[in-house]
């Protein structure tokens, strides 16, 4: 197989930032893909950074790396980097059909399948609470025949909320589609439905119906689980928008989110334009190593190897569910390289008694210099010519910070000029 | 049936059943997730199966998009051998899976006359009503089937290689021109094919409908006729990246007791022994065909087969066509075609497939490639028949190319 400039491992959103960053500056790039990514399950939304040591950040996140460790992915990148990225994937998705974008840089609140706010960066510009909160009547749909769709719970939850006291806040309720099964409905089949002409139809108009039985003359927002369709989601949105008069937002939900698909497909779709070619089901289980020169990845194949030789490797595993990091009792280990991380001797010491609390076990990682490539404990680059983005990184925790996006398409950008 | 990995691996994300076509065009069925490692702990219970278990194509989209290396599939196809022994398959699961020994029994009747029948619309109203969809694209018989031309075909004197060639039922049965592209291809390359006759169907077909004891002798006999290849040190290729699946990755999953302990079952896709040629200088790329800029053919819409993608040694086809100078080769990225072997020939499975591939018939119709490519021979047939345009294997592209065609 011949040999490209970039070989970037893992199609997630740090493994497809990477590749399309390096293709977009002339270079040959192949993907090793194991697994789909943990993108096509989540949602349209790119945290930044929400928490900074359990507080909340308000304003433009970028104001808050500063009060990041040092050791920090971000801080080792530095500010100028995230706005670049930030800059580069929003115009990414925007060729491709999606808008994830931030208007004013700054966090912003969205609404979750239980009626509570999220803090996240980019998004589809219509999710943010203060959008929400600018209506005097916003209509909760609900879909009682969907999975993890309770729309009385986001009432009440939105009830509470200051910037929705005076708003009146309806439910109406949306009749099934199809005919009976036994599978658990779950947005992302309304979402699939919607995205044929039939479902738009059919979503169209019970919306605009419900709408029409209402005082004309509020202004008017329709709450809904990510159902406006996967791949035609900005075409349907507009048109809908149109049909109802109303503005059209939609709830992060748990797995699958539909949001992240969206995603996923426009960087897919934008990856086969560039000519970047995605090997699928591809397991790197090796490198082959000269000096500080990475020579080869080696993937598995029917118990063969296969060598995949490239200039620059970029190495987006992802951590624990990905499969870049491995664990054994008091031990960390990365998996193509098979060095040691550095990890907490005691098992007790990997986490912490409260769930929801930062858990040290999330800060496992590749520890890297300044140009992400991993380093001994002396602070050597191992290898000069390979690059660690995304999970697989040490010293970010992004459940208890929100900032896995961040840090995904932050660190998949950095990487590949260097290539 | 021994050996069978634990569901325990799963960790229930449900990327599967989101990346899976089946489970996205209906909504009858369960999904692999739950079809898969979830049901399983039911069998393992000893407790019923799902209702839904016949939906699954056997594609591997699981597969590819598991993060946690679960066989999904695996457990679908071994449930499937479990109900097919307490419920046999219908006759028509077995026509379909059985396309070889059919092939040979109907072998004195002449091709005309076969295909005939199977146009002949009462014909198609019985295997209707045996459960074969009327509207399907049955493939028509060829007049002699691969091997029988390969018997009669001379091959250039003094070719200093040797390589062996496992056709796969559908070049052999149905496209034995595609099978006779690729030997003039390797021919060209300094290599004598060798055609032997001990292979036997993969037994892909026979798994996906059930028939999983007469997919485990088939696995013998081939893995035995690999072996005493293997030994003389001569790669076997295969146009057919179902086959190549079975050999190298299913057999190990389902038959882990017939595999040699010292012996790697791998089928060698010919798309890849052929770019290898042409990086060892063995096999020139063709120059740029004189007219054919003219003629539309420059630009090819290339369809990635799910069991290529699934094998994890990227797309090999593809390379070969970006390697034809003057010929522009697009990916069309558009998931799964919907046939899935014989899943698509299927009555209550028909409009499911045509569903599950209306995306890439969509990508055909936007292109303007007058002529796609795919390495899969069922693929081909569901392309031409929902994207209404001629479909090659992208070694007869590049044959014909070689030929300044």
């Amino acid at each position: 197989m011949k040999p490209t400039d970039v070989l970037v491992v893992g199609c997630g959103l740090a493994g497809l930032t990477a590749a399309l960053t390096a293709a977009s500056r002339g270079k040959t790039v192949r993907v090793a893909a194991r697994g789909a990514g943990t993108l096509a399950i989540g949602n349209a939304c790119v945290d930044v950074l929400g928490y900074v040591n359990g507080e909340i950040v308000r304003g433009n996140p970028l104001d808050a790396l500063g009060r990041l460790p040092e050791d920090h992915p971000y801080r080792i990148m530095g500010t100028e980097a995230v706005v670049k990225a930030l800059r580069f994937f929003s115009r990414l998705c925007d060729e491709n059909g999606l808008d994830i974008r931030t208007e004013s840089r700054e966090n912003l609140w969205i609404p979750t399948a239980l009626g509570s706010f999220k803090p996240t960066c980019l998004c589809h510009p219509y999710m943010d609470r203060k959008s929400l909160q600018g209506h005097d009547r916003v209509i909760i749909a609900h879909m009682p025949w969907l999975k993890d769709c309770h729309a009385q719970m986001i009432k009440t939850a939105f009830a509470r909320q200051k910037g929705f006291r005076d708003r009146e806040l309806r439910i109406v309720e949306l009749a099934a589609f199809g005919g009976q099964t036994h599978r658990n409905l779950t947005p992302l089949d309304v979402a699939r439905f919607v995205d044929t002409p039939d479902g738009e139809r059919w979503l169209s108009s019970q919306l605009a119906n419900h709408v029409a039985q209402l005082d004309a003359g509020l202004c008017t927002a329709v709450l809904l689980p990510p159902v406006l369709g996967v791949e035609r989601h900005r075409e349907i949105r507009m048109r809908m928008t149109r049909n109802t008069g109303c503005t059209l937002a939609e709830t992060v939900i748990p797995p699958p989110g539909v949001g992240g698909l969206r995603i996923r497909h426009a960087l897919t779709q934008a990856a086969a334009r560039a000519g970047v070619q995605i090997m699928e089901n591809t397991h790197i289980v090796a490198a082959r190593t000269q000096g500080r020169q990475c020579l080869s990845l080696v993937a598995e194949n029917n118990g063969r190897g296969r060598e995949l030789a490239a200039s620059s490797f970029i190495v987006a595993t992802g951590g624990f569910l990905g499969g870049g990091v491995v664990a054994s009792p008091g031990k960390a280990r990365e998996t193509i390289f098979g060095f040691d991380l550095d990890a907490p001797e005691r098992i007790e010491d990997w986490g912490a008694p409260d769930l929801l609390d930062a858990q040290p076990y999330a800060r496992l990682g590749v520890k890297v210099n300044g140009r992400l490539n991993a380093i001994t404990p002396d602070g050597d680059a191992r290898w000069d010519n390979v690059y660690f983005a995304g999970r697989t990184l040490a010293g970010y925790d992004f459940a208890s910070e929100k900032s896995g996006g961040g840090v995904a398409i932050c660190s998949g950008h950095y990487a590949a000029p260097r290539c | 049936m021994t050996d069978i990995a634990q569901p325990d691996r799963c960790i229930v994300c449900t990327t599967c059943t989101v990346m899976c076509p089946v489970a996205k065009n209906c909504l009858d069925f369960l999904g692999p997730r739950m079809i898969g490692p979830a049901h399983q702990r039911f069998r393992l219970l000893g407790m019923g199966e799902d209702e839904s278990l016949h939906y699954c194509s056997n594609c591997k989209n699981c597969d590819i998009s598991c993060p946690c290396d679960v066989p999904v599939s695996t457990f679908i196809m071994r449930a499937r051998a479990e109900a097919s022994r307490e419920k046999p398959p219908k006759f028509r699961d077995w026509i379909l899976a059985h396309g070889e020994l059919l092939a040979c029994w109907l072998r004195f009747i002449p091709a005309v006359f076969k295909n005939f029948g199977m146009g002949f619309a009462p014909v198609r109203l019985l295997l209707h009503a045996l459960g074969i969809a009327r509207q399907a694209p049955l493939p028509a018989f060829a007049a002699q089937t691969f091997r029988r031309k390969f018997k009669s075909l001379s091959q250039p004197q003094n070719l200093p290689r040797q390589v062996v060639l496992f056709p796969g039922c559908f070049v052999d049965i149905y496209e034995p021109e595609s099978g006779l592209d690729i030997v003039a291809v390797l021919n060209r390359a300094g290599y004598e094919a060798i055609t032997p006759e001990g292979f036997v169907c993969c037994g892909l077909p026979l798994v996906a409908n059930g028939f999983w004891q007469n997919a485990r002798q088939n696995a013998r006999r081939n893995l035995e006729e690999l072996a005493r290849w293997t030994d003389r040190g001569l790669p076997v290729l295969t146009a057919c990246p179902s086959c190549a699946l079975m050999f190298g990755k299913d057999y190990a999953e389902y038959f882990p007791d017939l595999l040699p302990r010292n012996l790697s079952p791998v089928l060698v896709d010919v798309c890849e022994f052929l770019t290898g040629c042409m990086e060892r200088g063995e096999l020139s790329a063709p120059d740029v065909a004189p007219g054919a800029a003219t003629t539309g053919d420059d630009h090819i819409l290339y369809h990635a087969p799910c069991h290529l993608r699934a094998l994890g040694a990227g797309l090999p086809g593809l390379e070969l066509l970006r390697l034809i100078p003057g010929l522009r080769a697009e990916y069309a990225d558009s998931g799964c075609c919907g046939i899935s072997g014989s899943y698509g020939f299927k009555k209550d499975k028909y409009a499911i497939g045509m569903r599950v591939g209306s995306a890439l018939f969509s990508a055909m119709r936007q292109s303007d490639a007058k002529l796609c490519a795919s390495e899969c021979g069922t693929c081909r047939v569901q392309m031409r028949h929902g994207g209404g345009k001629q479909t090659l294997h992208p070694v007869s592209i590049l044959r014909r190319w070689l030929d300044g065609k």
